[in-house]
């Protein structure tokens, strides 16, 4: 485990956007998908952070262990199919993230649409799905069991 | 090798391989829509049977000391019942709770975020260097740590370094002291030693290691042996033997999944743009099964289906034998090798190999067909240097050859 993990609020500002940038957009330039001279960014996901997020059980917010139950951020569209592109958070991690981002009013962190339009949803469990050659978007999705519970701002 | 270039499954054409894909995603779909509550009694008896053994193999240890007639007896009993539980706990419930093969029951305990295991190493490290590492890039050459843990040569690919011929004495070292090992693999000394690991990082997976194990040696070497009083020192002894007893068939079990000859290694070069179908196709051409009764599979914690587990790591043990009757038939449809045999003969073969890649690949002869690539440096990755994959970055990969004549 090369990245430690880090509290909210010790989590590097994006320059452009001046919000937080969560572990799975990549928390660190010269790791993952953020290149040496490169500036961080939450316009997109870091693609190697989504896949040890998934497979270690770590926060994609903060880079810790998760705890029970695992929350999930996305737009209506993936509640309604089930499948989120952001990994699974602490609940208070997720919250505070949307909080954060209320400003914000473009699609970041590689979701179709505005956090205006986020929302958390709770569950038990979740499967990584990697992308087929036949899917349009080749991004891994997690696709949770059934939900626990619902929040939108 | 690169998967694209393994014999074994490039007689097959881009659409048997996608087929094969939509197969196995098929076996998940029908396991996953058919858990169920004898799914969970399964798991939660194993558990009861396991805190039954625990608790009973420290009783008998405490009643050792109070009774000469059946002193002996009792102690040989406990620390067999002890090991035994630590066995379970360990391999068929720790290691696949950790995996969140039971998270769908939501259970409080019995769920991935929240299971400590009984071992040194903290169960958070446990699900990086494993659940990550380990499972994501099975059997790659510099990027899968468990390929020798860092201190074997277990694949020719690998340069021979005159160190390796200590390989025999630290073979049997990492065998009888497991634990400790497995419990330092996420640190990565070899990067410590070069100054490559964020000091922050090491500090707090150093404490995290030292809290953990303090707790391990308090309880097996101090707490339980204080409370039996005079006979403190053969429980301490009993409890040391169930340790190492677990030490020892964790480790067997272990080097039986991935260094039996047919387990093949691959190279990082198709990373990059390996599918899902690939990446299941890695998974089963990297990993080797053993035969055995329901008994043997549950004390080895299911890894017996090696293969089935690689493939879909997050679905209960206790389906494995059903999923590998539908995985064997796979491979026989498509013609790809499902490496098994009994378990004498995978940790002989594991045992061989250990042995021969002690000196230079020209001394013995290889028990593999000749990887294509030249030997390769063996040196452990970071994180920042371990590859996403990137499948939007291309189609269906075959060889090198055949991708670049297209």
């Amino acid at each position: 485990m090369d990245a430690a993990p880090r509290s909210f609020d010790a989590l590097p500002l994006d320059p452009e956007l001046e919000v937080p940038v969560p572990f799975a957009a990549g928390t660190d330039v010269g790791y993952g998908d953020r290149a040496p001279g490169t500036v961080l960014s939450v316009r997109d996901l870091d693609h190697r952070r989504v896949t040890q997020c998934a497979l270690s059980r770590t926060c994609g917010v903060c880079g810790a262990g998760l705890g029970r139950p695992l929350a999930f951020l996305g737009s209506r569209r993936d509640a309604d199919r089930l499948a989120f592109r952001f990994p699974a958070c602490h609940v208070g991690c997720a919250l505070a993230l949307l909080a954060s981002y209320a400003d914000v009013t473009e699609p970041v962190l590689g979701l179709d649409t505005a956090p205006g339009e986020w929302q958390v949803v709770t569950t038990a469990s979740f499967e990584f799905v990697r992308p087929g050659t036949d899917d349009v978007d080749r991004r891994p999705t997690f696709q949770p069991h059934g939900l626990l519970s619902t929040t939108v701002l | 090798m690169a998967i694209s270039d393994v014999t074994e499954y490039t007689h097959l054409s881009a659409e048997e391989v996608e087929q094969l894909g939509r197969e196995l995603d098929a076996i998940r779909q029908e396991v996953e829509e058919s858990r169920n509550a004898e799914d969970a009694a399964y798991i939660n008896r194993i558990i009861k049977v396991q805190r039954g053994l625990a608790a009973g193999g420290r009783l008998a240890m405490l009643a050792s000391a109070y009774s000469r007639r059946a002193g002996k007896p009792a102690l040989v009993a406990g620390a067999a019942m002890l090991g035994v539980a630590k066995i379970l706990e360990n391999m068929e419930i720790g290691h696949n709770v950790m995996h969140g093969q039971w998270d769908w029951m939501n259970d409080p305990e019995i769920h991935s975020s929240n299971w400590e295991w009984d071992t040194a190493q903290p169960a958070e490290q446990w699900k990086h260097s494993h659940n990550y590492v380990h499972h994501q890039f099975t059997n790659v050459l510099g990027h899968d740590n468990d390929i020798g843990y860092g201190i074997l040569r277990m694949a020719r690919e690998q340069k021979w370094h005159p160190v390796n011929l200590g390989q025999p004495v630290y073979n049997a070292l990492l065998a009888a002291l497991f634990q400790w090992g497995v419990a330092l693999h996420d640190l990565d000394i070899e990067r410590i030693r070069k100054g490559e690991k964020d000091p922050q990082e090491m500090k707090r997976q150093l404490l995290q290691i030292l809290r953990k194990g303090r707790n391990q040696v308090l309880k097996d070497y101090v707490v339980h042996p204080a409370l039996s009083g005079p006979a403190w020192r053969s429980t301490l002894t009993a409890n040391m033997s169930a340790n190492v007893a677990r030490n020892l068939w964790s480790y067997v079990i272990i080097f039986c999944g991935h260094f039996p000859d047919g387990a093949l290694h691959f190279t990082e070069e198709e990373l990059e743009d390996e599918t899902r179908a690939e990446w299941y196709l890695r998974q089963m051409l990297g990993s080797a099964n053993f035969e055995g009764g329901r008994t043997l599979h549950v004390l080895s914690g299911s890894l017996g289906y090696q293969i089935e587990h690689h493939l879909f790591p997050d679905l209960p043990s206790n389906r494995y034998p059903e999923i590998a009757v539908k995985v064997r038939a796979l491979c026989d449809k498509y013609d790809i090798p499902y490496t098994i045999g009994p378990l004498h003969r995978q940790y002989g073969q594991a045992l061989r190999t250990i042995i021969k890649l002690s000196v230079p690949n020209g001394w013995t002869s290889s028990d593999q067909p000749e990887p294509p690539t030249p030997s390769r440096d063996r040196r452990r990755r970071s994180d920042a240097e371990r590859p996403s994959r990137r499948p939007e970055l291309g189609g269906w990969s075959r060889s090198l050859r055949e991708r670049s004549a297209g």
